[in-house]
């Protein structure tokens, strides 16, 4: 027992190491955005703009003090968002509903503004990947 | 338990893991068919060979179809479930790529870069053509091929890019103007469909990792399409101002999508802005 516990951890390890793929250095959002200021943010979806190189939407997002920002969030280019089933009728859907947002600060120190690693509409509930993640 | 029992064990399980995946990844064929024996049920897969590929009229391969750069033949990138041999466009340890050689200047130079030079440096980023080859090498969405026996038109997702390869006969130049996919002229050897170009604009970069080209780049495709499923393209980038020696790309796998093609005008570039800031930052900090 003790022995096929200890195969099938040792397999999962070995799947960890081999199937890890060489990195596609493309487009890295770690060069622009802070891994290490990655958050968990929720508010109230407000605007979306539906452009490329990368698409953007806005969320209300209150502060501890109660202040609201209207904070800025990147997404992947729309090939990508639309390949995995996120479509702009989702966004516009979700307008002036809840969100919740896991993102990273820019590093460059701007302000509300932050790459969206993944998005959840609170109607829906549904994880959907926004860009690469960094934590 | 002993722990060189436990290792053994470990070994045992990579060894058989290393096979299953070996197969899975190496040759569609083979990769298909053991993709479909693994015990882990993927939502996304490899895709299957699909029978013989097609035939232009004059009885060479047609190149023709809409192209994905991974093994699953849909969109793989922001998904879950997909297998990971279904994200790759080949396996490194069945095809293992090489490193480029650089002369020592051109070394040096790619070295000097600071990360925000680095980025901005990336088509990704800054929105120029990628330009040949790394419309082959660096590109994440989808080509399609429309191939008669006279000309292949490329059009590219990115960027709503495209480029025409005459495949008459006719050859380049003499000294061909700098255009970002080069000129080109091609003849087939077998069922491989060769595309030899020069004369390129000096202003992209084979990888987003630096790596620049001179004037002098020579640039070889070679497109095979073992069955209907699978394009297979592999990149000889020959530039003796730039590299020591001639490299040569693993054999690329594209997969036959039947999704929409989207279009890609980037209109809306912060990350020029953005990145700016950043490299005044970087300037301020020497």
């Amino acid at each position: 027992m003790k022995i096929a516990r200890t195969f099938t951890l040792a397999v999962a390890a070995a799947a960890v190491v081999l199937m890890t793929t060489p990195s596609f250095a493309h487009h890295s959002f770690a060069a622009e955005f802070d891994a290490s200021k990655c958050r968990d943010f929720t508010g109230t979806l407000t605007k979306v703009e539906w452009t490329n190189p990368h698409g953007f939407f806005y969320v209300d997002v209150k502060d501890t003090d109660g202040t609201v920002h209207n904070w800025s969030f990147q997404t992947y280019a729309l090939i990508t968002l639309r390949r995995a089933g996120t479509s702009l009728q989702l966004f516009k859907d979700n307008i002036g509903k809840e969100v919740w947002v896991r993102g990273c600060e820019a590093k460059n120190g701007r302000q509300h503004y932050a790459a969206a690693g993944s998005l959840k509409f609170a109607a829906d509930g549904v994880l959907r990947q926004m860009g690469q993640l960094q934590d | 338990m002993s722990a060189r029992m436990y290792s053994g064990i470990f070994c045992g399980a990579a060894v058989a893991l290393m096979c299953v995946h070996a197969v899975v990844v190496h040759g569609q064929g083979r990769g298909a068919q053991a993709a479909q024996n693994r015990t882990t049920e993927y939502a996304i897969k490899v895709m299957p060979p699909g029978g013989p590929p097609p035939r232009l009229p004059d009885g060479h391969i047609d190149l023709s179809g809409h192209w994905l750069p991974n093994s699953a033949g849909q969109g793989v990138s922001g998904r879950d479930g997909v297998d990971p041999a279904a994200r790759r466009q080949f396996d490194p340890r069945a095809t293992p790529e090489e490193k480029p050689a650089f002369q020592p200047w051109a070394e040096a130079k790619i070295k000097a870069m600071t990360p925000v030079e680095l980025e901005l440096s990336k088509s990704s980023v800054n929105c120029m053509p990628r330009g040949l080859p790394a419309i082959w090498l660096q590109n994440p969405y989808s080509t399609v091929i429309v191939h008669t026996p006279t000309m292949m038109a490329q059009l590219y997702e990115v960027l709503n890019n495209w480029r025409l390869v005459y495949t008459d006969g006719r050859p380049v130049p003499k000294d061909p103007e700098p255009w970002f996919h080069g000129t080109s002229t091609t003849h087939w050897e077998g069922d491989t469909l060769v595309v030899n170009s020069s004369g390129f604009d000096e202003r992209t970069y084979v990888m987003p990792t630096g790596w620049f080209h001179s004037d002098a780049m020579k640039v070889t495709e070679r497109y095979t399409r073992p069955s209907k499923n699978y394009l297979i393209v592999q990149i000889t980038v020959d530039d003796p101002k730039v590299l020591a020696k001639p490299w040569t790309s693993a054999p690329r796998r594209w997969t036959l999508g039947n999704g929409e093609v989207y279009e890609f005008y980037c209109t809306n570039n912060h990350e020029l802005d953005e990145l700016g800031k950043l490299k005044d930052q970087e300037s301020y900090g020497k």
